[in-house]
Protein backbone atom coordinates (compact mmCIF):
# COMPACT_ATOMS: atom_id res chain seq x y z
CA UNK A 1 0.00 0.00 0.00
CA UNK A 2 1.45 3.42 -0.77
CA UNK A 3 1.96 6.07 2.19
CA UNK A 4 0.04 8.99 0.18
CA UNK A 5 -1.67 8.80 -3.24
CA UNK A 6 -5.14 9.71 -4.47
CA UNK A 7 -7.96 8.82 -2.31
CA UNK A 8 -10.95 6.49 -4.47
CA UNK A 9 -13.49 5.82 -1.91
CA UNK A 10 -16.59 8.46 -2.13
CA UNK A 11 -18.45 10.29 -0.07
CA UNK A 12 -22.54 9.85 -0.98
CA UNK A 13 -24.92 11.76 -0.03
CA UNK A 14 -28.47 11.71 -1.14
CA UNK A 15 -31.36 14.63 -0.09
CA UNK A 16 -35.17 13.56 -0.80
CA UNK A 17 -37.42 16.86 -0.93
CA UNK A 18 -41.24 16.94 -1.24
CA UNK A 19 -43.11 19.99 -1.80
CA UNK A 20 -46.81 21.34 -0.92
CA UNK A 21 -48.37 20.56 -3.86
CA UNK A 22 -48.91 17.02 -5.18
CA UNK A 23 -47.44 17.45 -8.65
CA UNK A 24 -44.06 18.40 -8.06
CA UNK A 25 -43.13 19.17 -12.04
CA UNK A 26 -39.57 19.22 -12.55
CA UNK A 27 -38.86 20.27 -9.09
CA UNK A 28 -35.29 20.51 -8.15
CA UNK A 29 -34.07 20.51 -11.80
CA UNK A 30 -35.24 23.89 -11.95
CA UNK A 31 -32.33 24.94 -9.98
CA UNK A 32 -30.17 27.15 -12.08
CA UNK A 33 -27.02 26.20 -12.87
CA UNK A 34 -24.89 28.93 -11.81
CA UNK A 35 -26.67 27.82 -8.29
CA UNK A 36 -25.47 24.39 -8.66
CA UNK A 37 -21.99 25.40 -9.69
CA UNK A 38 -21.78 27.92 -6.37
CA UNK A 39 -22.74 24.33 -4.07
CA UNK A 40 -20.01 22.63 -6.50
CA UNK A 41 -17.24 25.19 -5.94
CA UNK A 42 -18.07 24.84 -1.75
CA UNK A 43 -17.42 20.84 -1.97
CA UNK A 44 -14.47 22.10 -4.74
CA UNK A 45 -15.28 19.93 -7.75
CA UNK A 46 -16.38 21.22 -11.08
CA UNK A 47 -18.86 19.83 -14.24
CA UNK A 48 -16.46 17.78 -16.81
CA UNK A 49 -19.70 16.49 -18.63
CA UNK A 50 -23.27 15.94 -18.30
CA UNK A 51 -26.53 14.19 -19.85
CA UNK A 52 -30.11 14.40 -19.23
CA UNK A 53 -33.77 12.76 -19.60
CA UNK A 54 -36.99 13.26 -18.98
CA UNK A 55 -36.40 11.83 -15.51
CA UNK A 56 -33.53 13.33 -14.39
CA UNK A 57 -30.22 15.12 -14.99
CA UNK A 58 -26.66 13.94 -14.39
CA UNK A 59 -23.44 15.49 -13.79
CA UNK A 60 -19.90 14.12 -14.32
CA UNK A 61 -17.99 16.23 -11.84
CA UNK A 62 -14.29 16.42 -11.74
CA UNK A 63 -14.63 14.50 -8.43
CA UNK A 64 -17.58 11.89 -9.26
CA UNK A 65 -21.08 12.85 -9.91
CA UNK A 66 -24.29 14.53 -9.29
CA UNK A 67 -28.11 13.28 -10.04
CA UNK A 68 -30.86 15.79 -10.19
CA UNK A 69 -34.18 14.56 -9.74
CA UNK A 70 -37.54 16.47 -9.09
CA UNK A 71 -37.16 15.47 -6.17
CA UNK A 72 -33.99 14.44 -4.98
CA UNK A 73 -30.32 14.81 -4.86
CA UNK A 74 -27.49 12.62 -5.22
CA UNK A 75 -23.90 13.68 -4.87
CA UNK A 76 -21.11 10.89 -4.85
CA UNK A 77 -17.81 12.84 -4.47
CA UNK A 78 -14.05 11.10 -4.12
CA UNK A 79 -10.54 12.52 -2.99
CA UNK A 80 -10.41 15.07 -0.41
CA UNK A 81 -13.76 17.21 -1.27
CA UNK A 82 -15.28 18.56 1.61
CA UNK A 83 -18.90 17.15 0.31
CA UNK A 84 -20.96 17.41 3.94
CA UNK A 85 -20.43 21.60 2.64
CA UNK A 86 -23.44 20.99 0.39
CA UNK A 87 -26.07 20.21 2.89
CA UNK A 88 -26.93 23.77 4.03
CA UNK A 89 -26.62 25.53 0.50
CA UNK A 90 -28.53 22.34 -1.35
CA UNK A 91 -31.17 22.80 0.97
CA UNK A 92 -31.66 26.35 1.61
CA UNK A 93 -31.86 26.37 -2.84
CA UNK A 94 -34.48 24.16 -2.64
CA UNK A 95 -36.30 26.27 0.29
CA UNK A 96 -36.51 28.96 -2.93
CA UNK A 97 -38.47 26.47 -4.67
CA UNK A 98 -40.45 25.48 -2.03
CA UNK A 99 -39.45 22.43 -1.45
CA UNK A 100 -38.49 21.06 1.95
CA UNK A 101 -36.10 18.41 2.78
CA UNK A 102 -37.37 14.66 4.16
CA UNK A 103 -34.82 12.78 4.39
CA UNK A 104 -30.92 12.16 3.93
CA UNK A 105 -28.76 9.39 4.10
CA UNK A 106 -24.54 9.80 4.23
CA UNK A 107 -22.71 7.13 3.60
CA UNK A 108 -19.53 6.13 3.01
CA UNK A 109 -16.39 3.23 2.93
CA UNK A 110 -13.24 3.23 4.55
CA UNK A 111 -10.78 5.76 3.48
CA UNK A 112 -7.43 4.27 2.47
CA UNK A 113 -5.74 7.86 3.55
CA UNK A 114 -7.79 8.78 6.57
CA UNK A 115 -5.22 11.48 7.26
CA UNK A 116 -5.76 13.13 4.52
CA UNK A 117 -9.21 14.53 4.83
CA UNK A 118 -10.25 18.14 5.93
CA UNK A 119 -12.47 18.88 8.40
CA UNK A 120 -15.88 17.69 8.87
CA UNK A 121 -14.19 14.65 7.40
CA UNK A 122 -11.19 13.71 9.88
CA UNK A 123 -13.19 10.95 11.54
CA UNK A 124 -17.33 9.82 10.80
CA UNK A 125 -17.96 11.00 14.73
CA UNK A 126 -17.00 14.42 13.34
CA UNK A 127 -18.88 14.17 10.15
CA UNK A 128 -22.12 13.17 12.55
CA UNK A 129 -21.44 16.09 14.55
CA UNK A 130 -21.60 18.04 11.21
CA UNK A 131 -24.86 16.57 10.00
CA UNK A 132 -26.49 16.57 12.86
CA UNK A 133 -25.29 20.81 13.60
CA UNK A 134 -26.41 21.12 9.97
CA UNK A 135 -30.03 19.60 9.18
CA UNK A 136 -33.16 20.94 10.06
CA UNK A 137 -34.94 19.87 13.45
CA UNK A 138 -38.06 18.12 11.65
CA UNK A 139 -35.78 15.65 10.28
CA UNK A 140 -36.35 13.69 13.91
CA UNK A 141 -35.77 10.09 13.07
CA UNK A 142 -31.59 9.73 12.80
CA UNK A 143 -29.02 6.98 13.14
CA UNK A 144 -25.74 7.01 12.85
CA UNK A 145 -23.82 3.30 12.57
CA UNK A 146 -20.72 1.68 10.98
CA UNK A 147 -21.31 -1.72 9.93
CA UNK A 148 -18.42 -3.89 10.67
CA UNK A 149 -16.75 -6.68 8.62
CA UNK A 150 -14.20 -9.08 8.83
CA UNK A 151 -11.46 -6.42 7.08
CA UNK A 152 -10.07 -4.14 9.20
CA UNK A 153 -9.82 -1.80 5.97
CA UNK A 154 -13.48 -1.97 4.92
CA UNK A 155 -16.69 -0.90 7.11
CA UNK A 156 -19.28 0.98 5.75
CA UNK A 157 -20.51 4.06 7.00
CA UNK A 158 -24.05 4.75 7.78
CA UNK A 159 -25.77 8.50 8.71
CA UNK A 160 -29.90 8.43 7.71
CA UNK A 161 -32.03 11.14 9.12
CA UNK A 162 -35.82 10.97 7.72
CA UNK A 163 -39.14 13.32 9.02
CA UNK A 164 -40.78 9.91 8.50
CA UNK A 165 -39.73 6.61 10.03
CA UNK A 166 -40.14 4.39 7.48
CA UNK A 167 -39.16 4.74 3.35
CA UNK A 168 -42.28 4.65 1.43
CA UNK A 169 -41.01 1.63 -0.96
CA UNK A 170 -38.27 3.63 -2.38
CA UNK A 171 -36.24 0.91 -5.35
CA UNK A 172 -32.99 0.02 -4.08
CA UNK A 173 -29.48 1.05 -3.97
CA UNK A 174 -25.90 -0.55 -4.66
CA UNK A 175 -22.74 0.95 -3.92
CA UNK A 176 -19.77 -1.51 -4.59
CA UNK A 177 -16.05 -0.15 -3.87
CA UNK A 178 -13.20 -2.71 -5.69
CA UNK A 179 -9.90 -2.37 -4.19
CA UNK A 180 -6.70 -3.74 -5.15
CA UNK A 181 -7.28 -4.31 -9.09
CA UNK A 182 -5.53 -6.28 -11.95
CA UNK A 183 -3.51 -4.27 -12.92
CA UNK A 184 -3.37 -5.36 -16.57
CA UNK A 185 -7.08 -4.52 -16.46
CA UNK A 186 -6.51 -1.12 -14.75
CA UNK A 187 -3.64 0.23 -17.54
CA UNK A 188 -6.51 0.14 -19.57
CA UNK A 189 -7.97 3.73 -17.13
CA UNK A 190 -4.50 5.22 -18.53
CA UNK A 191 -4.54 7.96 -21.56
CA UNK A 192 -1.79 7.13 -23.74
CA UNK A 193 0.60 10.38 -24.81
CA UNK A 194 -0.18 12.15 -27.84
CA UNK A 195 -3.27 9.73 -28.40
CA UNK A 196 -4.79 12.87 -30.44
CA UNK A 197 -7.90 12.28 -28.47
CA UNK A 198 -9.84 14.34 -26.09
CA UNK A 199 -11.26 13.42 -22.73
CA UNK A 200 -14.67 12.83 -24.48
CA UNK A 201 -13.28 10.54 -27.37
CA UNK A 202 -10.73 8.78 -24.47
CA UNK A 203 -13.64 7.87 -22.27
CA UNK A 204 -16.05 6.90 -24.84
CA UNK A 205 -13.07 4.68 -26.16
CA UNK A 206 -12.14 3.14 -22.81
CA UNK A 207 -16.01 2.52 -22.46
CA UNK A 208 -16.13 0.30 -24.97
CA UNK A 209 -12.47 -1.71 -24.52
CA UNK A 210 -12.95 -2.05 -21.12
CA UNK A 211 -16.35 -3.73 -21.20
CA UNK A 212 -18.07 -1.18 -19.00
CA UNK A 213 -20.59 -0.43 -22.38
CA UNK A 214 -22.35 -3.84 -22.07
CA UNK A 215 -22.74 -3.96 -18.17
CA UNK A 216 -26.37 -2.49 -18.93
CA UNK A 217 -27.81 -4.81 -21.95
CA UNK A 218 -30.93 -2.09 -22.81
CA UNK A 219 -30.28 -0.75 -25.79
CA UNK A 220 -31.88 2.40 -24.31
CA UNK A 221 -29.37 3.18 -22.18
CA UNK A 222 -26.66 6.20 -22.36
CA UNK A 223 -23.61 6.30 -21.10
CA UNK A 224 -21.86 9.67 -19.91
CA UNK A 225 -17.93 9.69 -20.08
CA UNK A 226 -14.73 10.75 -19.00
CA UNK A 227 -11.33 9.84 -19.49
CA UNK A 228 -9.06 11.80 -16.82
CA UNK A 229 -5.07 13.23 -18.12
CA UNK A 230 -3.06 11.15 -17.60
CA UNK A 231 -4.99 8.30 -15.60
CA UNK A 232 -8.78 8.02 -14.03
CA UNK A 233 -12.32 7.60 -15.40
CA UNK A 234 -15.47 8.17 -14.89
CA UNK A 235 -18.88 7.27 -16.42
CA UNK A 236 -22.74 7.99 -15.62
CA UNK A 237 -25.07 5.64 -16.80
CA UNK A 238 -28.72 6.93 -17.40
CA UNK A 239 -31.82 3.82 -18.56
CA UNK A 240 -35.06 5.59 -17.87
CA UNK A 241 -35.37 6.83 -14.54
CA UNK A 242 -32.71 4.69 -13.01
CA UNK A 243 -29.20 6.31 -12.82
CA UNK A 244 -25.78 3.91 -12.51
CA UNK A 245 -21.82 5.27 -12.24
CA UNK A 246 -18.35 3.87 -12.17
CA UNK A 247 -15.45 6.08 -11.24
CA UNK A 248 -12.09 4.36 -11.03
CA UNK A 249 -8.65 5.07 -9.75
CA UNK A 250 -6.06 3.35 -11.82
CA UNK A 251 -3.12 3.96 -9.90
CA UNK A 252 -1.22 0.80 -8.13
CA UNK A 253 -0.80 0.80 -4.74
CA UNK A 254 -4.35 2.63 -3.88
CA UNK A 255 -6.38 1.71 -7.34
CA UNK A 256 -9.75 1.58 -6.54
CA UNK A 257 -12.76 1.66 -8.81
CA UNK A 258 -16.65 1.72 -7.82
CA UNK A 259 -19.95 1.03 -9.36
CA UNK A 260 -23.15 2.20 -8.11
CA UNK A 261 -26.59 1.59 -9.73
CA UNK A 262 -30.49 1.69 -8.90
CA UNK A 263 -32.78 -1.22 -8.59
CA UNK A 264 -36.64 -2.12 -8.17
CA UNK A 265 -38.77 -5.36 -8.20
CA UNK A 266 -38.92 -4.80 -11.88
CA UNK A 267 -35.19 -5.28 -12.75
CA UNK A 268 -33.97 -8.56 -12.38
CA UNK A 269 -30.76 -7.58 -13.68
CA UNK A 270 -29.04 -5.62 -10.70
CA UNK A 271 -26.86 -9.24 -9.67
CA UNK A 272 -26.25 -9.51 -13.87
CA UNK A 273 -25.12 -5.79 -13.60
CA UNK A 274 -22.68 -6.68 -10.56
CA UNK A 275 -21.08 -9.30 -11.70
CA UNK A 276 -20.28 -7.05 -15.23
CA UNK A 277 -18.67 -4.68 -13.09
CA UNK A 278 -16.52 -7.12 -11.10
CA UNK A 279 -15.61 -8.78 -14.14
CA UNK A 280 -14.04 -5.53 -15.69
CA UNK A 281 -11.70 -4.58 -13.01
CA UNK A 282 -10.95 -8.17 -11.00
CA UNK A 283 -10.37 -7.05 -7.98
CA UNK A 284 -8.36 -8.33 -4.65
CA UNK A 285 -11.52 -6.78 -2.73
CA UNK A 286 -14.91 -5.99 -3.29
CA UNK A 287 -17.74 -4.67 -0.83
CA UNK A 288 -21.05 -3.87 -1.46
CA UNK A 289 -23.78 -2.30 -0.20
CA UNK A 290 -27.37 -2.26 -0.68
CA UNK A 291 -29.65 0.25 1.08
CA UNK A 292 -33.90 -0.93 0.98
CA UNK A 293 -32.92 -4.29 -1.05
CA UNK A 294 -34.66 -7.39 -0.36
CA UNK A 295 -33.12 -10.33 1.42
CA UNK A 296 -33.43 -12.41 -2.02
CA UNK A 297 -31.76 -9.29 -4.01
CA UNK A 298 -28.92 -9.36 -1.53
CA UNK A 299 -28.47 -13.63 -2.30
CA UNK A 300 -28.70 -13.40 -5.60
CA UNK A 301 -25.82 -10.34 -5.96
CA UNK A 302 -23.10 -13.01 -3.47
CA UNK A 303 -24.10 -15.68 -5.67
CA UNK A 304 -23.22 -13.02 -8.49
CA UNK A 305 -19.80 -12.19 -7.06
CA UNK A 306 -19.29 -16.07 -5.57
CA UNK A 307 -19.41 -17.11 -9.34
CA UNK A 308 -16.60 -15.02 -9.74
CA UNK A 309 -14.40 -17.34 -7.65
CA UNK A 310 -14.66 -14.85 -4.94
CA UNK A 311 -14.77 -15.91 -1.15
CA UNK A 312 -17.82 -13.96 0.91
CA UNK A 313 -16.23 -13.05 4.23
CA UNK A 314 -18.59 -11.23 5.81
CA UNK A 315 -22.54 -10.08 5.46
CA UNK A 316 -23.66 -7.82 8.56
CA UNK A 317 -27.02 -5.48 8.39
CA UNK A 318 -28.85 -2.33 10.39
CA UNK A 319 -31.69 -0.75 9.76
CA UNK A 320 -32.12 3.18 9.43
CA UNK A 321 -34.82 5.26 9.66
CA UNK A 322 -36.13 6.46 6.58
CA UNK A 323 -33.78 4.30 4.81
CA UNK A 324 -34.43 0.90 5.32
CA UNK A 325 -32.23 -1.99 5.98
CA UNK A 326 -28.55 -1.89 4.71
CA UNK A 327 -26.68 -4.81 3.88
CA UNK A 328 -23.05 -4.98 3.73
CA UNK A 329 -21.08 -7.70 2.25
CA UNK A 330 -17.50 -8.13 1.81
CA UNK A 331 -15.83 -10.36 -0.94
CA UNK A 332 -11.91 -11.16 -1.30
CA UNK A 333 -10.55 -13.30 -4.22
CA UNK A 334 -9.59 -16.68 -2.85
CA UNK A 335 -5.80 -16.58 -2.72
CA UNK A 336 -6.05 -12.93 -1.44
CA UNK A 337 -6.89 -12.23 2.71
CA UNK A 338 -5.85 -8.32 3.56
CA UNK A 339 -6.59 -7.42 6.69
CA UNK B 1 -43.35 45.77 -56.18
CA UNK B 2 -45.52 43.23 -54.59
CA UNK B 3 -44.96 42.12 -51.29
CA UNK B 4 -44.49 38.43 -52.75
CA UNK B 5 -42.85 36.33 -50.09
CA UNK B 6 -39.83 33.65 -50.97
CA UNK B 7 -38.74 31.49 -48.85
CA UNK B 8 -36.03 31.83 -47.51
CA UNK B 9 -32.67 31.50 -49.92
CA UNK B 10 -30.23 29.92 -47.92
CA UNK B 11 -28.34 31.81 -45.82
CA UNK B 12 -25.78 32.86 -43.73
CA UNK B 13 -26.61 32.19 -39.98
CA UNK B 14 -22.91 34.25 -39.24
CA UNK B 15 -22.36 33.73 -36.18
CA UNK B 16 -26.23 33.25 -34.96
CA UNK B 17 -27.84 29.65 -33.41
CA UNK B 18 -31.51 29.77 -35.06
CA UNK B 19 -34.11 28.59 -33.07
CA UNK B 20 -37.03 26.71 -35.40
CA UNK B 21 -40.72 28.02 -34.35
CA UNK B 22 -42.27 25.98 -36.83
CA UNK B 23 -42.86 22.63 -38.69
CA UNK B 24 -42.10 24.90 -42.07
CA UNK B 25 -39.14 26.35 -40.56
CA UNK B 26 -37.90 23.14 -39.89
CA UNK B 27 -38.26 21.78 -43.52
CA UNK B 28 -37.14 24.94 -44.86
CA UNK B 29 -33.78 24.55 -42.62
CA UNK B 30 -33.53 20.61 -44.62
CA UNK B 31 -33.64 21.75 -47.30
CA UNK B 32 -30.83 23.93 -47.28
CA UNK B 33 -28.99 21.50 -45.41
CA UNK B 34 -29.79 19.16 -48.83
CA UNK B 35 -29.17 21.77 -51.51
CA UNK B 36 -25.99 23.39 -50.07
CA UNK B 37 -22.37 22.24 -48.72
CA UNK B 38 -22.66 23.54 -45.54
CA UNK B 39 -22.58 21.46 -42.28
CA UNK B 40 -25.25 22.11 -39.96
CA UNK B 41 -25.23 20.99 -36.39
CA UNK B 42 -28.79 20.50 -34.52
CA UNK B 43 -29.05 21.43 -31.17
CA UNK B 44 -31.96 18.98 -29.44
CA UNK B 45 -32.61 20.99 -26.44
CA UNK B 46 -34.81 21.10 -24.00
CA UNK B 47 -35.40 24.18 -21.06
CA UNK B 48 -36.12 21.59 -18.26
CA UNK B 49 -33.10 19.86 -18.81
CA UNK B 50 -29.82 21.44 -16.80
CA UNK B 51 -27.40 19.74 -19.23
CA UNK B 52 -28.79 21.06 -21.95
CA UNK B 53 -29.48 24.30 -20.69
CA UNK B 54 -25.65 24.08 -19.99
CA UNK B 55 -24.88 24.09 -22.92
CA UNK B 56 -26.22 26.78 -24.45
CA UNK B 57 -23.78 29.89 -23.79
CA UNK B 58 -20.86 26.85 -25.85
CA UNK B 59 -23.41 26.52 -28.43
CA UNK B 60 -23.16 30.22 -29.20
CA UNK B 61 -19.32 30.65 -28.63
CA UNK B 62 -18.94 27.83 -31.28
CA UNK B 63 -20.89 29.41 -33.70
CA UNK B 64 -18.95 32.46 -33.03
CA UNK B 65 -15.93 30.37 -33.90
CA UNK B 66 -17.50 28.12 -37.14
CA UNK B 67 -19.91 31.40 -39.08
CA UNK B 68 -19.55 28.62 -42.11
CA UNK B 69 -21.64 26.18 -39.76
CA UNK B 70 -25.18 26.54 -39.50
CA UNK B 71 -26.82 26.06 -36.21
CA UNK B 72 -29.83 25.12 -35.33
CA UNK B 73 -31.67 24.59 -32.06
CA UNK B 74 -35.04 22.29 -31.59
CA UNK B 75 -36.95 21.60 -28.79
CA UNK B 76 -37.90 18.39 -28.25
CA UNK B 77 -41.04 19.16 -27.01
CA UNK B 78 -42.22 21.66 -29.18
CA UNK B 79 -41.49 19.27 -32.12
CA UNK B 80 -41.39 15.49 -30.48
CA UNK B 81 -41.69 14.27 -33.98
CA UNK B 82 -38.70 15.57 -35.45
CA UNK B 83 -36.91 14.95 -31.98
CA UNK B 84 -38.51 11.15 -32.61
CA UNK B 85 -37.20 10.63 -36.30
CA UNK B 86 -33.81 11.57 -34.82
CA UNK B 87 -34.30 8.89 -32.24
CA UNK B 88 -33.12 11.51 -29.65
CA UNK B 89 -33.63 9.44 -26.28
CA UNK B 90 -30.83 11.38 -24.17
CA UNK B 91 -30.29 15.27 -23.72
CA UNK B 92 -28.68 17.68 -25.36
CA UNK B 93 -27.74 15.74 -28.51
CA UNK B 94 -25.88 17.17 -31.64
CA UNK B 95 -27.05 16.00 -34.60
CA UNK B 96 -24.72 16.73 -37.52
CA UNK B 97 -26.07 17.13 -40.89
CA UNK B 98 -24.44 17.26 -44.49
CA UNK B 99 -26.66 17.79 -47.16
CA UNK B 100 -29.28 16.57 -45.17
CA UNK B 101 -28.23 13.87 -44.13
CA UNK B 102 -26.67 12.66 -40.40
CA UNK B 103 -22.94 12.45 -40.44
CA UNK B 104 -22.49 12.46 -36.71
CA UNK B 105 -23.89 12.78 -33.24
CA UNK B 106 -22.54 13.71 -30.27
CA UNK B 107 -24.60 13.16 -26.74
CA UNK B 108 -24.25 14.94 -23.84
CA UNK B 109 -22.45 17.86 -23.24
CA UNK B 110 -19.22 17.24 -24.55
CA UNK B 111 -17.37 20.04 -25.80
CA UNK B 112 -14.16 19.26 -26.70
CA UNK B 113 -16.08 16.35 -28.78
CA UNK B 114 -18.27 18.41 -30.18
CA UNK B 115 -15.33 21.12 -31.70
CA UNK B 116 -13.58 18.35 -32.91
CA UNK B 117 -16.28 16.79 -34.87
CA UNK B 118 -17.47 20.24 -36.12
CA UNK B 119 -13.57 21.28 -37.48
CA UNK B 120 -13.60 17.18 -39.14
CA UNK B 121 -17.05 18.04 -40.76
CA UNK B 122 -16.78 21.75 -41.93
CA UNK B 123 -14.72 21.31 -45.14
Amino acid sequence: MAVSGFEGFEKRLELQFSGRDPVIGIGLRELDFKSLEQVLHQVQCTVVSALGNQHFDSYVLSESSLFVYPNKIIIKTCGTTQLLKSVQPFINHARTLNLRIVALRYTRGSFIFPEAQPHPHTSFHEEVVYLEDNIPEHLCYRKASVIPSKLTSHSWHVFSAGAVEYPDGVPYTVEMCMTDLDQTLARKFFRHPNDGKNGDSAGREMTELTGISRININPNAHICDFAFDPCGYSMNGIDGDRYSTIHVTPEHGFSYASFECVGSVYNADIADMVKKAVKVFCPGTVSVATTNASDDMCMRIKGAVEQLGMKCRSWSMDEFPAAGTVVFQTFTTRRNIRT
Amino acid sequence: MGGQFSSPSPQTFGGKVVTVKSKEDWETQLQNSKTSNKLMVIDFSASWCGPSLFMDPVVQDLANEFPDVDFIKIDIDDFKDVADTFEVKAIPTFVLLKKGKERERVVGVKKDELHRVIEKLRS
